[in-house]
């Protein structure tokens, strides 16, 4: 690599960039900016940032680099699979360009380390992630801090960009997310109907119990009908508890066939004697072992794994569950007898490890078979067992090119051209943009005001908030509340913490406190304060607010525009595993590239990964292109 | 005991490949896959600095295009280092098309990459006489482009003869051709496809693609709705918010019949009539008040009561003279073409898809109306197959079509699409500005078809002054033939305006709409000024994003999936907009 080179040189390798860019390049050229997520519009939007001049990118990502990425994440070759996503990149792209300085931080975004003042360091934070939480905690922080946010996702051939400037624009909270799809645990467990539930229980109940952390609460499974069926719940209960007995035989030869005999006969057993369960329904049909295990055709487990593509009949799913069971086992048997003792070993499914994928596929098609429902290849279970964002190169590109194009008018500070944009895969538009739209004023995370609170953590009390600054400086009756994420720590009936000082209720630097009014009245929108600790002198009240506030009321919400619809079609029939239950809970964070889709005028709040889980159904949250 | 194969299955084979390419593999599956390993893609990058045509390369090397060529004769220029992302400090001096193409190798080791260090015109041939540039033999060797799939040709200073030739050739070879612009906070891409260029797997939205025949039900589709629906009101609760809302629609269509000289409803209001009798007909006395299977029925109506019609895209297919007169090699689309016009003839639909959509239902009458969809699909499709075998040996064809081929035809047949490839819409010395499309930016204030006749202008102004300057440098087209180390000249803008004004009064000249050039120019004046600041330089964010929007239609070609742009697609990078044109 030759020395960083002389400025004339510099200079005329810049030529095109000055010359396309004009006055807005020189801005370009000292900005410092933050990209969070180095994937699929991550590595695009490095290269695009470094090529068009920006003079400092940061780079936060906690992922590594898996061989699946390698389709479109062109940073990354395969001698990096398994190192730092973040760290890769930036020694990737700074070769080709030894001009600009980057910094990575193979590290979680969440990290205390990343707090309001380093967010504010940066003239611009771009969102290049692959899940919900993360781009909440951003977007959280990029309002604290006041830096403009570039959100963007994408879906397959779909992308979108949003521009989140707080107070004038909406940020990434203000449309509500939906919660991720969960299951009635009868459904899954006694009574499944699709693909859908028999992979859920394999994937959820079987796998988690034989291998993985056998806890009660499985994200997947919505227990707001349990208490319509107790007695089975309680059934339900034994049998799990029952499945982790023959855990304990874990290795031994007749494993597999004890795991078989127990969830494939006896628990089916048990079902069919229910009679009112299958008043309506079909009743399944108890296996045998030794009668399927006779019909096994001669074709090894790991060769029938390979046909992923294939449907599998019901010998060659006995053999791959057989085989996957035993691979499995020697796992986590050799994981087990590497540790000293005491340490207990599991294993977790993920989509791209085949062990963890046969076992999960085999034993939802038996399980489908066993209730006449339809059984699927491996390759269509891979992808509803593991939330499969498709993803492809030329979106990323698109989309991460768009956001620079959107960085260029912050930049300038045309804030006001800024744009919501959106890809679609045809029709006459494929990239359209449309005006920014307000701030929610409802919006629960930046309809709110919110200032630092600087705290001197030797002397403060919460009284000194309390009394010396919310009553007395702000202006608050009586009625308000004061919350951080633990819980309440004041209300007008809650007065015991009032004396204590900030660090014994655990409110330490860059915690959030939210005051919420609850004047009858006219009451002000939540305040939310960020802490800062510094020793404060003598004179100065223990806890002082960084500016001076003027805090407005909480409007009245209008909710006639709270429905949307789609396209001005009529609403295709729901499909009954996708309606909404009260109290879900929700999903893991799915490994996608991308949550929300491009709508055309709107920010569609269907999370893509449902409409994937649901293959068979109509994908009502799926873009509908009217073109 | 169980034989192991002799064999084992390699480690690093297939297994990894596909893990690779997993996530794309949803989008197109194997078939898409293969089609894509099959390929060689040609870039002509002559241009300067021709990024768009880097950029392209890259989103189809990653996905694993089987091999590319890049022709250019250019040597790497300090000014390519800091816009080209695949050139590092060492590359200057060297061959651009060797550099860029070790660099992109890089990226995928499944793909074969071939540098050509030649000019354009050396690589398609030195003699191309300037009074036939069409002419096919004009090429030094007929034959230089036939082992490629299809052709990138990135605008350059010697565009005009060369890319004639080009699109002449390629539309001689039914060889895709695409032509690429990219310039300042502006780009374009026109594309050449064959004639016909027909797609059957168009992937269109799954909700669209549900054809349940309810007011066609075949027979046993009718007698399982009435052995369901026969008792509907003395059913149990629970069995009554179970009915599958198909048989709920087929039982109330039945009704209707009668009170209707045996008509279903048909036209908006009936509908709309229909669906409240629909909604009527719900139990509201249960603890739930309402029941979910007579809310889908009701909500599938208005989109679910339609009359079978032959889609205009299939009609198209189906009365293609390709698809009437067959010969014995004629391509296997036209002959499945040709027996699904058979089956349409003789029974008035067209094979049944056969899927269902999900729906609030027993699983086991689930299962059982999944069923007789299958099976109607199965035996729809054996017919149609029935009727290919014949035609094939009355052609006395030698290997038969494959079934699954007959079988996605079938089930995508209502969305199979045909495109009528048509030459290129590029600029030529007598070139109209396309008929209509002078009156849609009067009538379109928004419209971006200005972005259009900027670039024809500019290609224009190119092909006038390209000999004027030095054959030598063609990797700077505004350079003066004195100054070669400073700033290049600026295309002076009233130059521009001029070609602009050219383009628009030839148009306006014909039989058309009567149209001043001075109500048009004030739209195309900012995009050229834009062009003259930029001064020939490609904008990388710019080319980043042009060269995702091209290798996404590539890949659309050469997979022959989904429905590719047809045939100009503009891109303004000021407003953040893109718009489609068939020109
Ligand atoms: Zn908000």
């Amino acid at each position: 690599m030759e020395p960083a080179t002389t400025k004339p040189v510099a200079t005329k390798r810049e030529r095109y960039y000055r010359q396309s860019l004009g006055a807005v390049y020189g801005r370009i050229k000292q900005s410092r900016v933050l990209m969070v997520g180095a994937g699929g519009i991550g590595c695009e939007l490095l290269k695009n940032l470094v090529l068009t001049g920006f003079a400092e990118v940061h780079i936060v990502d906690l992922d590594t680099i898996d061989l699946s990425n390698l389709n479109r994440q062109f940073l990354f070759r395969h001698e990096h699979i398994k190192k730092s996503k973040a760290l890769v990149a930036k020694e990737s792209a700074g070769k080709f360009n030894p001009h600009v300085k980057l910094e990575a931080h193979h590290a979680n975004i969440k990290d205390p380390q990343f707090n309001i003042d380093w967010f504010a360091s940066f003239q611009l934070v771009f969102n290049a992630l692959d899940n919900i939480d993360a781009r909440r905690h951003v977007n959280k922080m990029c309002l604290a801090a006041n830096v403009p946010l570039i959100e963007s996702g994408t879906t397959g051939f779909n992308g979108q960009v949003q521009v989140i400037i707080k107070g004038k624009s909406e940020c990434y909270d203000c449309n509500t997310k939906e919660t991720p799809k969960t299951f009635p645990v009868c459904t899954i467990r006694s009574t499944p109907s699709q693909p859908i539930h028999c992979i859920v229980w394999a994937k959820s109940y079987l796998f988690t119990e034989v291998f993985g952390t056998s806890e009660d609460e499985v994200p997947e499974f919505d227990h707001t009908e349990d208490s319509e069926n107790a007695a089975e719940i309680e059934n339900l209960r034994k049998e799990a508890h029952a499945l982790k007995e023959i855990r304990q035989s874990m290795g031994s030869d007749d494993f597999p066939r004890k795991i078989f005999e127990k969830v494939f006969t006896d628990d089916i057993h048990r079902l069919r004697n229910m009679e009112d369960m299958w008043k309506m329904r079909q009743k399944p049909t108890a296996l045998d072992f030794e009668t399927v295990s006779k019909s096994n055709g001669g074709e090894v487990g790991d060769s029938v794994a390979k046909r992923d593509q294939d449907t599998w009949n019901l010998a060659e799913n006995f053999t791959v569950f057989c085989d996957s069971l035993r691979r499995l086992s020697r796992r986590l048997q050799q994981a087990q007898g590497g540790e000293a003792n005491g340490v207990s070993h599991v294993l977790s499914f993920d989509k791209d490890d085949d062990d963890t994928l046969d076992f999960v596929a085999s034993s939802a098609n038996i399980r489908s078979i066993i209730f006449g429902i339809e059984p699927r290849s491996k390759f269509d279970i891979k992808q509803m067992a593991g939330n499969i964002i498709p993803a492809i190169a030329t979106t990323n590109a698109m989309t991460a090119s768009l956001c620079v194009l959107q960085a260029f008018k912050i930049m300038r500070g045309d804030l006001n051209k800024a744009k919501m944009v959106f890809l679609e895969r045809s029709g006459a538009r494929v990239v359209n943009s449309e005006s920014l739209r307000p701030p929610k004023p409802d919006c629960p995370v930046c309809g709110i005001m919110s200032s630092r609170l600087v705290v001197d953590p030797l002397r403060a009390t919460l009284n000194d908030l309390v009394q010396g600054i919310l009553k007395s400086d702000l202006g608050y009756g009586d009625e308000f509340s004061i919350n951080n994420e633990v819980g309440t720590l004041y209300d007008p009936d809650l007065e015991d913490n009032l004396s204590k000082k900030f660090s014994e209720l655990g409110v330490g630097a860059d915690s959030f406190l939210t005051i919420i009014d609850d004047d009858e009245e006219n009451p002000r929108v939540n305040l939310s304060l960020s802490i800062s600790e510094k020793s404060l002198p003598e004179d100065s009240k223990p806890v002082v607010l960084s500016q001076s506030l003027d805090i407005p009321r909480k409007r009245t919400v209008d909710t006639s525009q709270a429905v949307e619809h789609t396209n001005g079609t009529t609403e295709p029939p729901a499909a009954p595993g996708k309606r909404k239950r009260a109290g879900s809970s929700s999903l893991d964070e799915p490994g996608i590239e991308g949550q929300k889709v491009a709508k055309r005028g709107k920010v569609q709040d269907t999370d893509q990964e449902d409409d994937l889980i649901l293959v068979d159904g109509p994908s009502q949250g799926a873009i509908v292109i009217d073109d | 005991m169980t034989a192991r194969p002799l064999t084992p299955p390699p480690l690093q084979g297939p297994t990894a490949k596909e893990k690779k390419y997993d996530r794309q593999l949803r989008l197109w599956a194997a078939s898409g896959q293969q089609a894509l390993e099959d390929a060689h893609v040609l870039l002509l990058n002559g241009g300067s600095p021709g990024v768009v045509g880097v950029e392209t390369l890259k989103n189809l090397i990653l996905p694993g295009i089987g091999s590319y060529t890049i022709v250019d004769g250019n040597v790497v220029a300090e000014k390519d280092l800091g816009i080209n992302f695949f050139l590092t400090d060492h590359s200057l001096g060297k061959s651009r098309a060797d550099e860029t193409c070790k660099y992109l190798t890089e990226l995928n080791p499944d793909v074969q990459g071939y540098p050509v260090q030649k000019s354009l015109r050396d690589f398609l041939g030195s003699a191309i006489p300037s009074d036939a540039p069409d002419r096919l033999s004009s090429l030094t060797n007929p034959n230089a482009l036939d082992k490629y799939s299809l052709v990138l040709f990135v605008a350059s200073k010697q565009n005009y003869p060369l890319l004639r030739l080009v699109s002449s050739y390629c539309a001689a070879k039914a060889l895709p051709l695409f032509y690429l612009h990219s310039l300042g906070l502006f780009s374009h891409f026109s594309t050449q496809l064959p004639d016909p260029f027909p797609i059957v797997d168009t992937h269109p939205d799954p909700t669209s693609t549900q054809d349940l025949r309810l007011l066609d039900p075949w027979p046993e589709l009718q007698a399982f709705a009435k052995s369901k629906t026969e008792n509907l009101n003395t059913l149990s609760n629970h069995d009554h918010g179970h009915v599958p809302y198909l048989l709920l629609l087929l039982r109330f269509l039945t009704d209707w019949r009668e009170s209707h000289d045996g008509n279903p409803p048909s036209e908006y209001r009936e509908k709309k009539e229909f669906k409240s009798l629909v909604e009527s007909k719900a139990r509201t006395d249960n603890p739930e008040g309402g029941e979910e299977n007579f809310d889908e029925a009701a909500a599938a109506v208005l989109k679910s009561l339609n009359k079978p019609s032959l889609p205009s895209g299939l009609r198209q297919v189906l009365e293609d003279p390709s698809s009437k007169q067959l010969q014995q090699d004629s391509a296997n689309f036209w002959l499945i073409a040709n027996a699904i016009q058979k089956f349409h003839q003789k029974h008035g639909s067209l094979p049944l898809p056969g899927a269902l959509p999900d729906m609030k239902a027993q699983s086991q009458d689930y299962i059982q109306l999944q069923n007789i969809y299958k099976a109607k699909s199965r035996r729809d499709i054996e017919e149609v197959t029935n009727s290919l075998r014949s035609t094939e040996a009355d052609l006395k064809r030698q290997t038969p079509v494959e079934a699954k081929e007959i079988e996605s035809f079938c089930k995508g047949a209502a969305f199979v699409k045909l495109i009528k490839g048509q030459p290129l819409p590029v600029y030529a010395p007598n070139a109209k500005a396309p008929p209509t499309s002078l009156q849609n930016i009067l009538d379109d204030e928004d419209s971006l078809l200005p972005i259009f006749l900027a670039f024809q202008a500019y290609d224009h102004w190119l092909h006038e002054n390209s000999n004027t300057t030095p054959q030598t440098d063609p990797s700077a087209p505004f350079s003066s033939s004195s100054s070669s180390s400073s700033e290049e000249a600026k295309p002076p803008l009233e130059a521009l305006k001029q070609s602009a004004t050219q383009t628009i009064d030839l148009n306006a000249a014909g039989d058309g709409p009567q149209i001043n050039a001075d109500d048009i120019m004030p739209r195309i004046e900012p995009i050229l000024a834009e062009f003259v600041r930029a001064a020939g330089a490609e904008l990388h964010n710019i080319s980043a994003l042009t060269g995702g929007m091209v290798a996404q239609e590539v890949i659309k070609v050469l997979t022959k999936q989904y429905i590719p742009i047809d045939n100009t697609c503009v891109f303004d990078g000021i407003a953040s907009k893109s718009a489609v044109f068939r020109l």
